[in-house]
C-alpha cells in the first residue's frame, strides 16, 4: 500500500516541507521513531518567512537547492568559491544558484525554471542569518534518518587547485614590471653615451717598471736619517 | 529518578571518550599531516571572537574541554594559550604546528561555546543588518559596538603589528570591524546541526590536493 507522508524542517526564517511516498516495507522503518522512511519525493517546498516567498519543485529542485546551498555556504565560510561547472552541464531544471550581491551584505538566490514552462525566474535576496537558516533546514533534513536514507550530504574541502593567491596577479607582477622597465631605461640611457676611446698616452717601457718598484721599496729598507736642518733647529 | 538517569545518559552519550567527540569531525588527508598556518590562524581568530563575545571566555573554553572529556588534548590554561600561539599573526607565535586532533579539539570547543551563545550571535547579526539597511554606523548599536570594541582591543593587544597584514588591520578600524563580523558569521554557522563540520571543512579549503 502506498502511503503519502509529509515532513517539515523549521528554522526561524525558513521552512522546508517535503511530501513523499513512504517505504511500505516494515523492515526499513526507523528503529527509534518507528516511522517508515520517505523513499521518494513528490514535492518539496521552501518558504522564506520574512520575505513571504515560496519556492517549490520535485526531486531535482531539492538536489539543486542542496548543492547550491552547500557550495555557497562553504565558499562563504572560507572565501574560496570553486567554479561549479556541473550545474550547467546537467541542464536539469529548475536550476538554482546563490551569489553574493556586490557591495551589500546579501546573498541572491536565483531560481531558474525550465524555459519552456510558464514559471518566471525568481530572485530572492537573503541576509546572512536567512542563508544560515536555509542551510540549517537542509542539515536537519539530511540528518533525519526517516527521509531518503540513501541520500547523503557530501561535504569536503575544496582542492588547492582553486586556491586564489593572497595578492592579485597585477599586484605581484608590478615589482617585476618596474624592475624590467627601469633596466630598459638604464640600457637606453647608457646606449646614448659614447663608447670610451682607448687612451692615446703611451705606456711606459717595460724596463722602467722594476725601477719604480725598487724606488718604492727603498724608503722601507733604508733606515731614516734625520735631515741636518731639523737637528739645527732643535 | 529514572527521568534524571535518562537525562544524564543523554548528556553523556556524545562525550563518552575523547575519541568519540573528536570523531564527530572527519580526518582531512593533508599532505603534511599537520595543519597549515592559515588554518591555525583561522581557529585562533574564531576563539578571539568568542573572547570578545563574553567575559571570562578562556575559563569557559577550559570548562567546555573538561565537560567534553577532551582535557587530554587541551589540558590547562597554559596549554590552551600555547595551542593558540600557533597563529602566525600572534606576537608570541611559537612556530608550532597543530596536529589534527588539537585542531579538532579547538574547533569543537569553539562550536560548543558558539551554541551556548547562539542567541547573542543571532541578535548581533540581525542588528548589523538593520544598521546597514538604515545606513547607520554600526557603533550606534550598543551591544554590537561593545563586541566590535572588545574585538579590536583584543586584536591590537595580541597580534604582531610588524606583520604587514596585521598592521593593515590595526591601521583601519573599518577593516577590523569587517573581520570581527565575518568571524561572527562563522560562529553563527558553528551553531547549526552540522555547522561544526561545515566550518571544519571550510578551514581546509585550498589546502588539500
Amino acid at each position: 500500500m502506498i502511503m503519502n507522508a509529509t515532513r517539515q524542517y523549521s528554522s526561524p526564517n525558513c521552512n522546508l516541507i517535503l511530501e513523499g511516498i513512504e517505504d511500505s516495507d516494515p523492515e526499513n522503518a526507523d528503529i527509534l521513531s518507528g516511522r517508515a522512511p520517505i523513499s521518494a519525493i513528490t514535492n518539496a517546498e521552501c518558504h522564506f518567512l520574512r520575505l513571504n516567498k515560496k519556492l517549490s519543485g520535485g526531486n531535482v529542485f531539492l538536489a539543486n537547492l542542496t548543492k547550491a546551498a552547500n557550495n555557497y555556504a562553504q565558499g562563504f565560510l572560507s572565501g574560496l568559491f570553486p567554479p561549479d561547472k556541473s550545474d550547467h552541464s546537467t541542464g536539469e531544471y529548475p536550476q538554482i544558484s546563490i551569489a553574493q550581491v556586490s557591495d551589500q551584505d546579501l546573498h541572491r538566490l536565483t531560481f531558474a525554471p525550465d524555459p519552456n514552462s510558464d514559471e518566471a525566474k525568481t530572485e530572492i535576496d537573503l541576509t546572512t542569518v536567512e542563508l544560515f537558516d536555509l542551510v540549517e533546514a537542509i542539515d536537519q533534513l539530511y540528518t533525519d534518518p526517516s527521509v531518503l536514507p540513501n541520500m547523503t550530504l557530501d561535504l569536503k574541502p575544496v582542492s588547492k587547485r582553486y586556491r586564489q593567491p593572497e595578492q592579485p596577479l597585477a599586484e605581484r607582477l608590478t615589482p617585476v614590471a618596474i624592475g624590467l622597465s627601469s633596466l630598459a631605461i638604464a640600457a637606453g640611457a647608457l646606449f646614448m653615451l659614447p663608447i670610451p676611446q682607448e687612451s692615446s698616452t703611451k705606456s711606459l717601457p717595460l724596463n722602467q717598471t722594476p725601477k719604480t718598484e725598487t724606488q718604492t721599496e727603498i724608503p722601507n729598507s733604508v733606515p731614516r736619517q734625520i735631515p741636518p736642518a731639523e737637528t739645527s733647529n732643535e | 529518578m529514572s527521568q534524571s538517569a535518562s537525562l544524564e545518559s543523554e548528556h553523556q552519550s556524545p562525550v563518552d571518550s575523547p575519541a568519540s567527540i573528536l570523531n564527530t569531525l572527519p580526518d582531512i588527508p593533508l599532505p603534511a599531516k599537520v595543519c597549515s598556518p592559515r588554518t591555525q590562524q583561522q581557529i585562533d581568530l574564531l576563539l578571539l571572537a568568542l573572547e570578545a563575545l563574553e567575559l571570562g571566555a578562556s575559563e569557559h573554553m577550559l570548562a567546555t574541554a573538561r565537560q567534553l572529556n577532551i582535557d587530554q588534548v587541551v589540558k590547562n590554561r597554559v596549554n590552551l594559550w600555547r595551542l593558540r600561539c600557533s597563529n602566525p599573526w600572534r606576537r608570541s607565535y611559537t612556530r608550532d604546528y597543530l596536529s589534527l586532533d588539537q585542531a579538532k579539539a579547538l574547533v569543537i570547543i569553539a562550536g560548543y561555546r558558539a551554541k551556548d551563545l547562539m542567541v547573542v550571535i543571532r541578535q548581533l547579526l540581525v542588528a548589523e543588518q538593520q544598521m546597514r539597511e538604515k545606513n547607520f554606523p554600526l557603533d550606534n548599536h550598543f551591544r554590537l559596538s561593545e563586541y566590535l570594541e572588545r574585538f579590536r582591543a583584543h586584536f591590537r593587544s595580541r597580534m604582531n603589528s610588524r606583520r604587514a597584514k596585521v598592521s593593515a588591520y590595526i591601521g583601519s578600524e573599518e577593516q577590523l570591524n569587517e573581520l570581527a563580523l565575518s568571524l561572527l558569521n562563522k560562529l553563527l554557522f558553528c551553531t547549526g546541526t552540522r555547522g561544526m563540520q561545515r566550518v571544519w571543512f571550510s578551514l581546509f579549503d585550498g589546502e588539500v590536493t
